[in-house]
């Protein structure tokens, strides 16, 4: 059966790309450390209501892709495979899906989405060790 | 007692960085307010900031005393307590004044702390 997520995996998975990424002694904990630091600069507006900090939230939610995406360039099989790095992305989604609610369940929406992000964050370590 | 092959440290170093996105999280945003930007005023969130130190603290403690011999050779874990010190000395301090000095160096200084804490893992010897 035809897998696309896999088909991306081994695709990228054969990029030089990876192979630079992975070969390096450097690259992986400096980017590593961006995606860290991004959480501590950004983290604190997921407690402040949305429309005051749209742009700011974006600049977060923009570093953590991007240092993420390379992150998981460096090993895309193995983060395939990993059972803690799909639950991070399933738990992403849904914050995704509840930022959609209604303005009038905002405190529900962060209240909810609070617990989700707790909740990615342990995936998110869980994923360093399997 | 060493706490690596179970599910047990993974979950203290969790909560230890759900901790940072509370502590440090709320700072920046109180030092970027004070620094002019287009950031609401932070200050009721104080609370999560304090609650955050408190779990840091406590997760921090519960790592170091789960393999003091690791982290005592580790040259990252002697810069990150020393800019930990001074970080928290001003914070406790110079910070309190609420000037724009005092917030671009809170901003400079737990950002070289978050560095050399992630840079722990990267020296074991």
């Amino acid at each position: 059966m035809f897998n696309p997520l896999l088909t991306l995996a081994r695709w990228l998975q054969d990029t030089s790309l990876r192979l630079d990424l992975s070969q390096s002694t450097w690259a992986v904990p400096i980017i590593g450390a961006i995606h860290v630091l991004a959480i501590a600069w950004f983290g604190g507006a997921v407690l402040v209501q949305d429309t005051q900090l749209r742009r700011f939230r974006r600049t977060g939610i923009s570093i953590l892709a991007f240092t993420g995406a390379l992150l998981f360039w460096s090993q895309p099989l193995r983060l395939y495979y990993s059972q803690f790095f799909r639950a991070k992305m399933i738990l992403l989604v849904m914050i995704a899906v509840i930022t959609l609610l209604p303005a009038r369940h905002a405190r529900l929406a962060m209240a909810v989405s609070l617990a989700l992000w707790a909740g990615v964050i342990l995936a998110s370590r869980g994923i360093a060790y399997r | 007692m060493p706490l690596e092959n179970s599910w047990i440290f993974p979950s203290i170093e969790s909560i230890h960085v759900i901790g940072l996105a509370a502590f440090v999280g709320t700072i920046v945003l109180e030092d970027l307010h004070t620094l002019g930007f287009r950031i609401p005023d932070a200050r009721h969130l104080k609370v999560w900031t304090h609650a955050g130190l408190a779990v840091m603290l406590l997760t921090g403690a519960v790592m170091f005393l789960s393999d003091t011999t690791r982290y005592l050779r580790n040259p990252a874990f002697h810069v990150k307590i020393a800019l930990l010190v001074l970080t928290l000395t001003t914070h406790f301090t110079l910070h309190r004044r609420g000037t724009r000095f005092a917030a671009g160096l809170s901003l400079a200084l737990w950002t070289c702390v978050i560095l050399a804490a992630r840079a722990i893992a990267d020296f074991d010897v």
